[in-house]
């Protein structure tokens, strides 16, 4: 019970501090949200005074001192009214928060949950295989599409399969002449538009999760218990997954958990490839256009998201793991 | 009474003590660890050639990276092994003085974070109580910001710091993942025998944390190292890409940023994409190949070859 | 458990991947490229229209009110302006307006045309005109033109409006011109115009809105516009997120957009894609007069005769554009502004020797390949630039390798947009990069050199932000205010332009490009260089003559 206490005290208080980085950081960034509107607009042709003077009226250049915009920021921390856009006025941060969130939880919580179970089966196979092809190809295929850089994986794979061989679409998230809505025809829309992003986030992120279970399974199979039980006549596969891998797979379990926090977060860099309308995206556009409210709100998203994960993965670990009650 | 006068004290015969090995031998020996795991071997390689290529470009490069005198967009030929940017430069010249770059913001950034993570992952581990929690609670804040946004923020407020921004900005935001391994291994540590004869003698902390355990943690931080700098590579480019960092430089991350803009996919010289990828891919390749080298010190059932 | 590591096996193993390495490498070197061709959806009718001018980020929203940042690119062809002015050369196309007069520099009366209709049957009229105006003065987040500057008062008689000016500024007549009219039956009911987002938009323009959904939105033609006859076009359809690769590939039929080696890719995707890059504007150094040494005309005149524009050009633009002169104009499009006594068409040719002698003047001389000054120390200073801007960025590099010709270190300083934005606006900067020039000649010369924009550094300008003072300046354009007749005006033009070339507030580079790309496969009648009755952009008003102007393409055409 102390154990949660402490945690769960820890917790708020990271929170906290988390949400008063949140307020500060996009602050730092010099040019105001005015100065980034007309900075967009100018490449189109010279921008009057009287534009800029428009602009400005528009958007609201933020007023009040510091203090002021802080406590401001906390009530709307705490009724969840992150105000209007910048970038995107005047449409409400709610309104555009909301309708990225379900794309790139689909997207990339799904794409990480495969990944994880695919990576961990593998990895199983490549401890137990050990020295054979069966674990030197995977681990090695593995690493080396793992240091794909993100965006260039993606970039490869739209353009062959998207643009050469147009076996997949190449932006979006749903063709433009779908209706959304829970038939058949749009889910199936939606899954061909997300299967080039998925595979890119997939094929990057699958090496990690097979040489991390990998290794500590090639730890764990050289514990005494499973020597005794080889001994004892079990047969090796029931070794591997009913007393090895279950053991090994601990700590991933604290990895995947953060991923799954992390899956909020949207992979900018993909997402930015295929004009997929996540919330990767409209961060990116939010940082570059200082757009402070949207900022604001997709930061805290995150960051609350990775916190609360980080902190079920710590019970979670208390509860599957008694030693670390201690 | 018995007689001493026969009874030799061999305090002095070297021969049958074990005496520890030279620091030399510890290293030739970690070395060979590596060496003679054939993954590993093969990462040597790798960032050997990297590193060969990086420091004798200026002889070796055709041209100079950034000489634009020759032909815009044009396909691979004798002259131009690779063919030319849109903006009449020399692929293969560019990719030659890029990986200076590369290394050197890979390397640099990947031993200075993994300092600030020794620093403070070690001292973490060692603390108990408040202190303990305190810098926890300060690690985790790192942990939790999402790292690409927090770069990217960054990078718009330094500005315009060439190099010396970026390694600062993949620092910032990549030391605490490292702090936080080091520190569940110094935390077993801790619990050890040696650890508390060296408290009973009365030494001090920071003494203790870097003479005593410090040594035993070398291969966790060796295999911190190439991970923090293959992060550090990647994240180099991810920003480049992304136009954020100097985009006058020539690096493998300003090509690609180049490449996207001048939409080498379409004029198809997607060579001019491919290459700087595949080169990052396996510079960050070789140190992960190294690294499972490095896994074998510290643990010797992950050994392969002789080592074992 | 195998301990035993199987050489052979592994061995064979590295050997396979190796191979198939080596064999994508070797595909990768023999440099095949790959050549992308236009596919259009033939789903798409013969007299429709695809458009790539609507980024959606990256969805749309429904957003059609005409003078938000943020409205959809179609909104400003359903709502139409008073007067037509292509941003080129400033040509005046009555519009709305179909003639107007100016009795005196303080007064414009302008005639409201007969049997306009808005898309849901009211007669347009002349008080919708005023309604407007007085819409945009009560909320001046909306005057994005800054129609009020000029304004003082309006009155409405019969189908004439009467707009009585602050002062002699007769020049106000093009910006005011471009208001463009919101019917007052529907919008006088609206709570607060300047966030209403009017999402069924009725206007008198050629197009209403047809189907909408977040990623793509049609336009069907207006049945009832005034000048029906005139447009050939039946449907528009806009979708969302357009990167280069989708450009060239969708078979879009009017597009806008940089691309590079035009000819090997969009020319190459399709033999009905053809471009036309007008100049728009110039690119030019903007050296912050209050910053010495730059408030010295010599240490200018030094670093304008040091430059190679064309090398300048080549490699910025990729050789699509021209290097610009000294006279603050766009040439070809305003040539008949041109003053004929400026030699060369104002173009400073590159001349190292009177670049030194200038600097000489101002206390610099070479000395070991650097140029000192009387202190002994370099002349250094800082250039800033927009980060992410590729074809500046190249300009920047470019200058700086020139000027290191010639002795001068030259640091790039290069912020986000956004902070290159705010360091111009307050003066931060030494030497910066920036655009110039306008269509309209008043326009270019008075956001260039007029001292009503004229602030210290420190605080913020939108315009004139080298901060130039000019008293000469000052009077020629109060001048050219207070004077209707257009030999007056020319003879201002003339001397502005002088004190432009004499005194180099700006230092011009290179013409910034309009980058028109089309397809006469389903319509022709673009304009071009041979008939260049418009700017080839497909946003803001001007697409309004184009779409008059278009034919579709007949079945003997083909």
């Amino acid at each position: 019970m102390r154990y949660i206490a402490q945690k769960l005290g820890l917790f708020v208080l990271t929170l906290w501090a988390a949400i008063t980085l949140n307020f500060f950081l996009p602050r730092l960034m010099p040019g105001s949200p005015a100065d980034a509107a007309i900075a967009k607009l100018s490449q189109n042709g010279p921008v009057t005074e009287a534009t800029r003077a428009a602009i400005e009226a528009q958007l609201g250049v933020p007023t009040g001192s510091m203090w002021d915009q802080y406590l401001s920021y906390l009530h709307q921390v705490v009724t969840l009214d992150f105000g209007v856009s910048y970038t995107f006025y005047p449409q409400t941060v709610s309104s555009m928060v909301s309708t990225a969130l379900p794309y790139t939880i689909g997207l990339v919580g799904v794409v990480t949950i495969l990944a994880f179970v695919i990576g961990t089966l593998i990895g199983v196979a490549a401890a137990w295989k050990r020295g054979t092809w069966l674990d030197s190809l995977p681990t090695l295929t593995g690493s080396f599409l793992s240091t794909f850089p993100y965006f260039w994986t993606a970039l490869l794979l739209l353009f062959f399969l998207g643009y050469v061989l147009h076996w997949f679409p190449t932006s979006g998230a749903y063709a433009a002449t779908t209706t959304p809505g829970l038939t058949p025809a749009f889910v199936g829309d939606v899954v061909q538009h997300a299967v080039l992003p998925a595979l890119t986030i997939l094929i990057t992120s699958l090496g990690g999760w097979i040489i991390g279970m990998r290794n500590t399974m090639i730890n764990t199979l050289g514990d005494d218990y499973v020597t005794f039980a080889e001994a004892n006549g079990l047969r090796g596969r029931t070794v591997a997954i009913r007393y090895a891998a279950r053991n090994a797979i601990l700590p991933n379990l604290t990895g995947f958990g953060l991923a799954l926090g992390g899956v909020v977060g949207g992979s900018i860099l993909v997402e930015q490839v295929f004009a997929y309308p996540g919330i990767g995206y409209l961060l990116f556009n939010a940082v570059i256009g200082q757009d402070y409210p949207l900022m604001q709100a997709l930061f805290l998203m995150i960051t609350v998201s990775v916190l609360i994960a980080n902190f079920l993965v710590d019970i979670l670990y208390g509860v599957l793991d008694p030693r670390t009650r201690r | 009474m018995t007689s001493t006068q026969n009874v030799r004290i061999q305090s002095d015969r070297t021969g049958d003590t074990i005496a520890a090995p030279s620091r030399w031998r510890a290293v030739a020996r970690m070395v060979s660890t590596v060496w003679g795991n054939t993954k590993a071997r093969i990462g040597i390689c790798i960032l050997g050639f990297f590193v060969l290529v990086a420091v004798l470009a200026p002889f070796i490069a055709p041209y100079s990276a950034k000489d634009n005198s020759f032909e815009r967009n044009a396909d691979a030929s004798w002259a131009h092994w690779l063919g030319t940017t849109a903006a009449g430069e020399d692929v293969l010249s560019q990719l030659m003085y890029g990986a200076r770059i590369s290394l050197v913001v890979g390397f640099a950034a990947g031993i200075l974070s993994t300092i600030v993570a020794v620093l403070i992952g070690l001292s973490w581990g060692y603390l108990r109580g408040f202190a303990s929690e305190a810098v926890g609670f300060v690690v985790n804040l790192f942990l939790v910001i999402p790292g690409l946004p927090l770069m990217i923020v960054i990078a718009a407020y330094l500005q315009n710091g060439g190099i010396l921004m970026i390694v600062a900005v993949i620092v910032v935001t990549g030391w605490a993942w490292g702090a936080r391994v080091l520190r569940s291994q110094t935390q077993s540590l801790r619990g050890r025998d040696f650890v508390t004869s060296a408290q009973f003698s009365g030494d001090g902390s920071t003494r203790i944390v870097f003479r005593e355990i410090l040594p035993n943690m070398t291969s966790l931080i060796t295999g911190s190292l190439f991970g923090a700098a293959t992060s550090a590579i990647l994240a180099e480019a991810g920003l480049e890409f992304l136009g954020l960092g100097d985009s006058s430089i020539v690096s493998w991350g300003t090509m690609l940023y180049w490449a996207q803009n001048s939409n080498s996919l379409l004029t198809g010289q997607w060579l001019l994409l491919f290459a700087p990828g595949l080169c990052i891919a396996l510079l960050a390749l070789s140190l992960t190949l190294i690294n499972f080298g490095v896994d074998g010190i510290s643990n010797p059932r992950l050994r392969e070859g002789k080592g074992r | 458990m195998r301990f035993h590591v199987s050489h052979t096996h592994t061995h064979h193993r590295w050997k396979a991947l190796a191979f198939a390495c080596l064999t994508a490498v070797a595909l990768a070197v023999s440099g095949c490229s790959i050549q992308i061709t236009s596919q259009p959806d033939p789903s798409i009718g013969e007299d429709t229209m695809l458009i790539n001018a609507d980024k959606g980020n990256p969805l749309f929203d429904r957003n059609f009110n005409p003078y938000m940042t943020n409205t959809r690119t179609a909104s400003r062809w359903i709502y139409e302006p008073l007067i037509l002015i292509n941003p080129l050369d400033g040509t005046e196309t009555p519009w709305l307006s179909d003639s107007w007069e100016q009795p005196d520099a303080t007064t414009i009366v302008m005639h409201m045309r007969d049997g306009v209709t808005w898309s849901d049957g009211t007669t347009f009229t002349a008080k919708d005109v005023a309604f407007t105006l007085q819409l945009i003065e009560d909320y001046p987040e909306l005057d994005i033109y800054g129609a009020w500057q000029h304004l003082d008062s309006v009155s409405v008689d019969g189908d004439s409006v009467t707009m009585t000016l602050k002062s002699e500024d007769s020049p106000a007549l093009a910006i005011i011109g471009k208001t463009m009219i919101v019917p007052e039956h529907l919008w006088a009911d609206v709570e607060d115009p300047a966030t209403y987002r009017n999402e069924d938009p009725v206007g008198t323009g050629p197009f209403v809105l047809g189907n909408y959904n977040d990623q793509q939105y049609s336009m069907d033609k207006n049945p009832s516009y005034w000048q029906a006859d005139k447009v050939e076009i039946e449907h528009l359809l806009l979708p969302s997120t357009n990167n280069q690769l989708d450009t060239v590939t969708r078979g879009y039929d009017w597009s806008y957009s940089f691309i590079s080696d035009v000819s090997g890719t969009w020319g190459a995707a399709s033999p009905h894609n053809k471009w036309w890059f007008p100049n728009a504007g110039v690119i030019g150094l903007i050296p912050n007069n209050e910053v010495a040494p730059f408030d010295n005309v010599d240490v200018r005149r030094g670093i304008a005769l040091a430059l190679d524009r064309q090398s300048i050009a080549d490699v910025a633009s990729e050789g699509y554009m021209k290097p610009a002169g000294q006279t603050g104009l766009i040439l070809p499009n305003q040539e008949k502004w041109l003053d004929p006594r400026i030699p060369n068409d104002g173009i400073v040719e590159q001349d190292t020797d009177a670049a030194l002698e200038a600097f000489a003047r101002a206390g610099y001389t070479q000395k070991d390949g650097k140029l000192v000054g009387e202190d002994g120390q370099q002349f250094t200073f800082s250039l800033t630039s927009a980060n992410g801007y590729s074809d500046w960025t190249r300009a920047a590099q470019a200058v700086q390798r020139q000027l290191a010709d010639i002795g001068i270190d030259v640091e790039l300083n290069m912020p986000q947009p956004a902070g290159y934005q705010q360091a111009i606006s307050n003066g931060d900067f030494e030497v910066a990069l920036g655009g110039m020039g306008n269509g309209d000649v008043y326009q270019a010369f008075n956001s260039l050199m007029s001292s009503d924009f004229y602030v210290p550094v420190g605080e913020s300008t939108s315009n004139n932000f080298e901060r130039f003072r000019s008293d000469e300046a000052d009077r020629l354009l109060r001048e050219f205010r207070s004077t209707v007749d257009e030999d007056r005006q020319r003879d201002i033009v003339n001397e502005l332009q002088q004190l432009v070339y004499d005194e180099l507030p700006v230092i011009g580079m290179y013409y910034g490009g309009s980058w028109g790309l089309y397809s006469d496969a389903k319509f022709t009648g673009w304009p071009s260089e041979e008939d260049p009755y418009m700017i080839p952009q497909n946003y803001d008003s001007a697409p309004l003559l184009t779409f008059t102007k278009l034919k579709r393409v007949t079945e003997d055409q083909k």
